[in-house]
Formats: C-alpha cells, structure tokens, sequence
C-alpha cells in the first residue's frame, strides 16, 4: 500500500514538473532566470522534463517493489 | 583575445577542470593577474567556455568510453524494469541521483552567484576556502583510516579497506552531487568538493575520482550543449576556438589518465596546499599591486 501511495505521488509530481517545464519553455514564470526578457527559457524546461522523467522512473521503482 | 591566450586559456580550462584546484578560479585569477585586456563579460566569452566545456566533456567521454556504453545501457534497463540487479544498473542510477541536485543548483543559481562573486579578489578568497576544504576531507579521511584499517602496511592496502563507486548509498551520492554547487562559486573546485565528499562517504581515493568525472560528464558536457545556440548567434573566431577546445580536450584526457594513476594512492593534500598559497599569494598581489 505505501509503495503504491509512493507511485501515485510521484506520478502527480511528474505531472506537476511538466507543467513547470513547458511554463518555463513559455515564458510565464520569471523566477530564477538569468535573462527576463528571453522569450523562453530552455534550461529551465529542461531541468523540468529532466525531473518528471526522474518521477516517473521513481515511480516505476515504487511499483515494482510493491509487486515484489 | 588572441590566439596565444585563446590557446593558453583552452590548455588552462582542460588543466583545471579535472584537478582539484577550480577551474573557474584561474580562468577568473590568472587573465587579471597577467593583465590581459580581454573582458569575460564580453558577448563572444561566452561561446568561447561553451567550446572549453565542450572539448573537457569530448575528453571525459573518450576516458570512460565503455563504462559510459553500460551505464547508458543499465539505466535504461534498471529504469524500464523498476529494479537494479547489475553494478552498472546502480551506477547509472547513482549518477542520475547526483546529477539532479547539482543541475537543479546550476539552473536556478548559476546566474546569481557568478554575478555576485565574478571578482578576482573574491576568487581568491574561495581558492583559499578550497584549500581548506581539500586539507578537511583528507584530515576526516586519515581518522576513518584509523578507524578502519589502523594494520594496513602501505597506503595501497590502505585504500583497499574503502568502497567502489556503485557500493555508495543513494543518499551520499546525491550529498555528493550537490557538492557539485558550491562549485559555482569561483574558486572552488567542482572535482576538489566531489572527490572529497566521496571520501567522507567512504569511496576509494582513485573511485572517488572515478565518481567525480563520471557525474562531471553530463553537467559539463549540458552546459556546453545549452550554449549552442549562443555560439552560433554571436560572430566569433570559430577556427581559434575551436583549436582551444581542442587543446582543452588533450589537457582534460590527459589530467585524467594522470590523476586516476595519482589517486591509487595519493592524497588531496598537495592540491588543497596549492590553493590555499595560490589563493593567498593572488589575494596579495591583487590587493598591493600599483
């Protein structure tokens, strides 16, 4: 039960860091970037489709030792 | 800039990046010392890193070439099937964990920092620090070998006592990794702080080096990725950058081969030395020169 709990969070959280990534890649959040007039910004997008996949392979990881 | 000071600058990065002395340090301590005209807040320095960074990277890809074959492959593997069975399995997933926090540091902070600190005299002082650290580690280092292996006979079985990379847990690897931060600050050496925190976490003197280039790999090699563009969009002596990088990469394979020789049983004293009298003599000359 608390692995799958685990799994699901990291999942929600996948979701939560791609929906930062592409907001980033769209310019709508200004925080912590180097250059505020850049209409994108890429690196920080990155470092958040970066982190969703991470969530996700965290949650495969969940997942399977809840199987085991 | 030149080309002998492009070239200098290249040999100087490659040198540097590996050995635990901060190579954002001397790229900072040495053009201001030597009085050298060049601005580094100029448009075309930039890309001038990005291709530094890039043949550093090209370097250390070359050096561990077939572990970087199984770990590309282990992670996908370990990824897919939500379990690590393989050495090359844990080490993937080791380095991803100490990727994310130094990556998550130079993405949010890189900027700040460089901006607030981009001094010679504060370089300086952060080489100095440097020092410190590097003469720390080894002092915490010497207590766990009498800790652990109090009978060892020479510095080799000494070392034999500690642990392989892939036996460190994911919690030191990711303390590791975000040691990999406080290298943004100039004059504090990315590989000084990774190895040496892979020290305190119980790894071998030569796989703790090991530990440190392979987790450099990636950040080092997307920095330089990222800036592309920038290089492309500026108007820039490609041909004399480009034989910098070069240069830069020869230093950087070289620097390796010899330090992962050097550290079957040497130490992080002699370097944490040099820092602290380099810092120290640099702060000097910059503070009382006319």
């Amino acid at each position: 039960m608390k692995g799958n709990s685990l799994a699901v969070g990291l999942v929600v959280l996948a979701v939560v860091f791609l929906l930062l990534a592409g907001l980033y890649y769209e310019g709508v959040i200004q925080v912590f970037v180097s250059d505020p007039q850049s209409k994108h910004h890429t690196s920080h997008a990155i470092l958040f489709s970066v982190l969703a996949i991470a969530s996700l392979i965290g949650a495969n990881f969940a997942r399977a030792k809840r199987a085991a | 800039m030149s080309l002998a000071q492009a070239l200098f600058m290249g040999l100087l990065q490659g040198a540097t990046e590996l050995f635990p002395v901060s190579s954002l340090g001397h790229a900072v301590l040495i053009p201001s010392l030597l009085h050298w005209s060049f601005k580094q807040s100029d448009p075309s320095f930039v890309p001038f890193l990005v291709l530094l960074h890039l043949g550093t990277a090209g370097a250390l890809l070359f050096v561990y070439r077939t572990q970087w074959v199984e770990i590309i492959r282990g992670f996908f593997t370990a990824a897919l099937r939500g379990r690590i069975e393989r050495p090359s399995e844990r080490l993937a997933m080791l380095l991803v964990v100490g990727t994310i926090p130094a990556g998550i540091l130079g993405v949010f902070l890189e900027h700040q920092l460089k901006s607030l600190f981009a001094s010679p005299q504060a370089a300086a002082i952060f080489l100095i620090v440097n020092g410190l650290l590097m003469l720390g580690f080894e002092g915490l280092r010497r207590r766990a070998e009498a800790r652990v292996a109090p009978a060892a006979k020479s510095r080799v079985e000494q070392e034999e006592s500690f642990a392989a990379a892939e036996q460190i847990s994911f919690k030191a690897a990711a303390l590791v990794g975000a040691c990999q931060g406080l290298a943004l600050l100039p004059g504090i050496s990315r590989s000084g702080v990774t190895i040496g925190g892979g020290l305190v976490a119980g790894l071998r003197h030569q796989e703790a080096a090991r530990f440190s280039f392979l987790l450099a790999t990636p950040i080092i090699g997307a920095a330089g990725v990222l800036e592309i563009p920038q290089l492309l969009s500026t108007t820039v002596p490609l041909a004399e950058y480009v034989a910098a990088a070069v240069l830069a990469g020869l230093a950087a394979y070289l620097s390796a081969r010899f330090l992962l020789r050097y550290f079957r049983s040497g130490r992080l004293d002699p370097y944490g030395w040099y820092c602290a009298a380099a810092g120290a003599i640099s702060l000097a000359l910059l503070t009382f020169r006319p």
